[in-house]
C-alpha cells in the first residue's frame, strides 16, 4: 500500500474529533506568537553569526524587533490566560470530571510508567506498539513544559522588560549578591534555547515529521482523525469510548481537500522555517564545539 | 569646553575673512583658468576641494601610513568626499583645512603643495580639555606605575581604525562625530583590543548583545557610555563614573529612575570565563584554610550567575541527549513497523 492509497483510504473513512476549536485556535496563536517570539529573540543569544544580524535586520533591528517580541509575549500571555480561564470553567462552573486524574487528565499517571516500559520494549523490538489512551505519556511531558515555560519565559521576561520596576522591590543589601535582571536574562536565554530546540526537533519529529504523518499531523489544524489513525494511535481510547458507548458522539464529517491543502500551506512553511532555525543553532554550537 | 582659545581666533579670522571671501574667491577662479600663482588663505575650502576630490588632479592618490600602536603599515587614500567631510565632527560652517594643516597657511599651490605636511597639533589651540582629562585617568597612571609608554591621543583617535571615507577606505581625514554609529562600534573593538575579556563579557550581556547585532546608536551603551571618554577611572575613585557614588546617575542616564538596587547590575557577566570558575573551585578547595575568601565568593552575584548558567547547559544536554534518542528510537520503531506490514501484505498477495 502507498502513502498515497493510504492518505485516500485514511480520507475516505468515519472520522472523530480529536481536537475542538477551542484547542485548535490556542494552538494557532501559539504557533503564531512562538514563532514570533523565536525569530525575534533567537539572533540576540546567537549575536556573533552572520545569520543572527541578517535575520534581525529583517524583524527591523533594535528596537522594532524588540516590540515584535514584546507583542508576541502579549499572544502568548493571553492564551495561556484562555487556557487557564477554560480550565477554571469547565472544573468549577460545569463541574466536569476527569481534569486531574484518568484517561482525560494531562496529568502524569501511574498508568504512564507502564506506558513507558512498554514503549521501550517496542523501540527494542521486543514487544508491540503500546496501546495509549487519550494522551500519551510524552504528550503530557510537552504539555507540562509548554506550561512550565511558559511560567518561566513570562516571569523572567517581565523582568527584563521592566527591571528598573523589579529591583526597586528588592532591598540592596539582597541586590548585592543576587542580581534579578542578570539571572532573569540567562534564564530567559537558555530557557528559549530550550524551547525552541525542543519544539522544532522532538515536537516536531514525534507529531509531524513520523514517517507516517509526513509532512504534517492535521488533526491540529483540522480537528479530525480517521478512524485507522484512531486505532492506530490511541486503541485504548477507542476502546473505551466504544465500551461507554460514547464514540457516535465524536464523529464527525470528514475534513475537505481545501482545508487539507489551507493546513498544508500553513504549516508545511513553519515546519521548514523551524527545521532551519534548529539546524543553524545546531551549526553554532557545533562551530562553537570544534 | 574642547575649543576653548582656538574657537574664538577661528571665528574672528573667519569673520574678518568673510569680506575677503569674493576676492578669494576670484583668485581662485582666475587662476584656474589664467593659471596664475594660486596662493592659499584661511576662511576657503575650495582649492583644497579644487584637487583633493579629483583623482586625475593629485600627484599622490595614496600615501602609507604607520599606526602608532601596531606599526602596521597601512594605505590612506587623499581623496576627500565632501558630503562626508561636512558631516564629520570638524565638517562645521567655520572651520576650515588650513585650521588643522597650518603650515599650508599661504602657500603657494602653482605647483601643488609640499609633499609631507606636519603632523597636526590636535592639543594645543582646541582639545586641551580631554587631554587634560585623559592625563588624570587611571590609563595613564598606571602605564606610568607600570614605566610602560602612556598612549597619547593618536595611538586611539589618529590610528587608522578610527576614520573612513564614503569610499569605504579608512582614512585619518575625517573625524566622525562622537554619536555616529560607525565610530561608536569601532570604539568598542578599539576598547576590546585590549580588555579582551571585558568585551567577552559584555557581550554576554542585553547592552552587548544587542549592539553585537549591529545596533551601535545612543540609546544602547558602547563602552565608553558608561566607563567614560577620556577620565575613565578605577571604580573606588568617587569621580569614576562607575563607582558607587556616580553609578546611579550614569545609569539613570537610559533608565530613568534607576533605583540603588538597580545599579548593583551585573555589566560583565562571567558566566563563560573558565578563570572566575577556577578561582570559585579554588575558594571552596581552600575553604578551611580561609574562610573569608569562600565568603567573598558566595557573595559575588556572579557565582550565582555562573551556577544558573551551569545548571542549563545540564539540563540542555539532558533533555536533548535522552529526548533526541527517544524521538530516534520511535522513528526507526514506526519504519520498522511499517516495513513488516507491508511484508506481511506482500504475502498475502502471494
Amino acid at each position: 500500500m502507498s502513502a498515497r492509497e493510504r492518505g485516500i483510504l485514511m480520507k475516505s473513512n468515519i472520522n472523530y474529533l480529536r481536537f475542538s476549536f477551542f484547542h485548535r485556535f490556542c494552538h494557532f496563536l501559539i504557533i503564531i506568537s512562538f514563532f514570533g517570539l523565536v525569530l525575534t529573540g533567537v539572533p540576540l543569544a546567537f549575536r556573533s553569526y552572520d545569520w543572527a544580524r541578517w535575520l534581525y535586520a529583517l524583524f527591523g533591528g533594535y528596537p522594532t524587533a524588540g516590540y515584535i517580541h514584546r507583542i508576541c509575549a502579549l499572544i502568548t500571555f493571553f492564551s495561556a490566560f484562555m487556557h487557564f480561564v477554560y480550565l477554571f470553567y469547565n472544573i468549577s462552573v460545569k463541574k466536569k470530571k476527569g481534569f486531574f486524574w484518568g484517561p482525560n487528565s494531562l496529568l502524569i499517571q501511574p498508568r504512564d510508567i507502564f506506558d513507558i516500559i512498554a514503549d521501550i520494549k517496542w523501540f527494542m523490538g521486543i514487544g508491540k506498539k503500546p496501546d495509549f489512551d487519550r494522551w500519551i505519556y510524552w504528550e503530557k511531558f510537552e504539555y507540562l513544559s509548554l506550561m512550565w515555560g511558559t511560567l518561566v519565559m513570562a516571569v523572567t521576561g517581565l523582568i527584563l522588560w521592566f527591571p528598573v520596576q523589579f529591583t526597586k522591590i528588592i532591598p540592596v543589601s539582597v541586590a548585592t549578591i543576587v542580581d534579578l535582571p542578570s539571572i532573569a536574562l540567562i534564564i530567559h536565554r537558555y530557557e528559549a534555547i530550550l524551547a525552541a530546540g525542543f519544539i522544532f526537533t522532538i515536537h516536531f519529529f514525534h507529531t509531524h515529521l513520523l514517517p507516517e504523518k509526513m509532512p504534517v499531523d492535521e488533526a491540529i489544524f483540522t480537528g479530525r482523525i480517521t478512524e485507522e489513525e484512531f486505532k492506530h494511535e490511541r486503541l485504548n481510547q477507542f476502546k473505551r469510548l466504544e465500551n461507554q458507548r460514547q464514540l457516535d458522539n465524536y464523529k464527525v464529517a470528514p475534513s475537505s481537500l481545501f482545508v487539507s491543502f489551507l493546513t498544508r500551506l500553513f504549516a508545511v512553511p513553519i515546519l521548514i522555517t523551524g527545521l532551519i532555525m534548529v539546524g543553524l543553532m545546531f551549526s553554532a554550537l557545533l562551530v562553537w564545539a570544534l | 569646553m574642547v575649543y576653548k582659545p582656538k574657537r574664538k581666533l577661528t571665528v574672528n579670522v573667519a569673520s574678518g575673512l568673510k569680506r575677503l571671501r569674493l576676492p578669494a574667491f576670484l583668485v581662485t577662479f582666475t587662476s584656474a583658468v589664467f593659471l596664475l600663482p594660486v596662493i592659499l588663505f584661511a576662511g576657503d575650502n575650495g582649492p583644497c576641494y579644487e584637487c583633493h576630490t579629483k583623482q586625475d588632479k593629485l600627484k599622490v592618490t595614496e600615501k602609507a601610513k604607520v599606526d602608532p600602536v601596531t606599526g602596521e603599515i597601512n594605505v590612506a587614500s587623499m581623496l576627500i568626499d565632501e558630503a562626508i567631510y561636512k558631516a564629520s565632527a570638524h565638517g562645521g560652517e567655520d572651520f576650515f583645512c588650513i585650521d588643522c594643516h597650518q603650515d599650508l597657511d599661504g602657500a603657494d599651490l602653482t605647483e601643488g603643495h609640499k609633499s609631507n605636511l606636519k603632523p597636526v597639533d590636535c592639543i594645543t589651540f582646541c582639545h586641551d580639555d580631554p587631554a587634560e582629562d585623559y592625563l588624570q585617568s587611571s590609563h595613564v597612571k598606571l602605564m606610568k606605575e607600570n614605566n610602560k609608554d602612556v598612549p597619547t591621543c593618536k595611538d586611539c583617535h589618529s590610528g587608522l581604525s578610527y576614520h573612513y571615507t564614503s569610499l569605504g577606505e579608512k582614512s585619518p581625514r575625517d573625524v566622525p562625530k562622537g554619536v555616529d554609529p560607525l565610530h561608536r562600534k569601532l570604539t568598542i573593538e578599539a576598547c576590546g583590543s585590549c580588555h579582551q575579556d571585558h568585551l567577552e563579557s559584555y557581550r554576554n550581556n542585553a547592552h552587548g548583545q544587542v549592539t553585537s547585532l549591529g545596533h551601535t546608536t545612543t540609546d544602547v551603551p558602547v563602552c565608553f557610555d558608561c566607563h567614560g571618554k577620556h577620565k575613565i577611572l578605577n571604580s573606588s575613585n568617587p569621580e569614576s563614573k562607575v563607582g558607587k557614588e556616580r553609578i546611579i546617575e550614569t545609569c539613570g542616564n537610559c533608565h530613568a529612575n534607576a533605583n540603588a538596587s538597580f545599579v548593583k547590575h551585573v555589566e560583565h557577566p562571567q558566566i563563560k570565563n573558565v578563570n572566575y570558575y577556577k578561582t570559585l573551585l579554588a575558594a571552596i578547595k581552600n575553604a578551611r584554610n580561609n574562610p573569608d575568601n569562600l565568603k567573598k565568593v558566595i557573595k559575588n552575584p556572579q557565582t550565582i550567575l555562573c551556577i544558573v548558567f551551569v545548571m542549563y547547559v545540564g539540563i540542555l544536554a539532558f533533555t536533548f541527549s535522552s529526548f533526541g534518542l527517544h524521538s530516534l528510537l520511535c522513528w526507526f520503531a514506526v519504519v520498522r513497523d511499517e516495513r513488516k506490514r507491508k511484508g506481511h501484505t506482500d504475502e498475502e498477495q502471494h
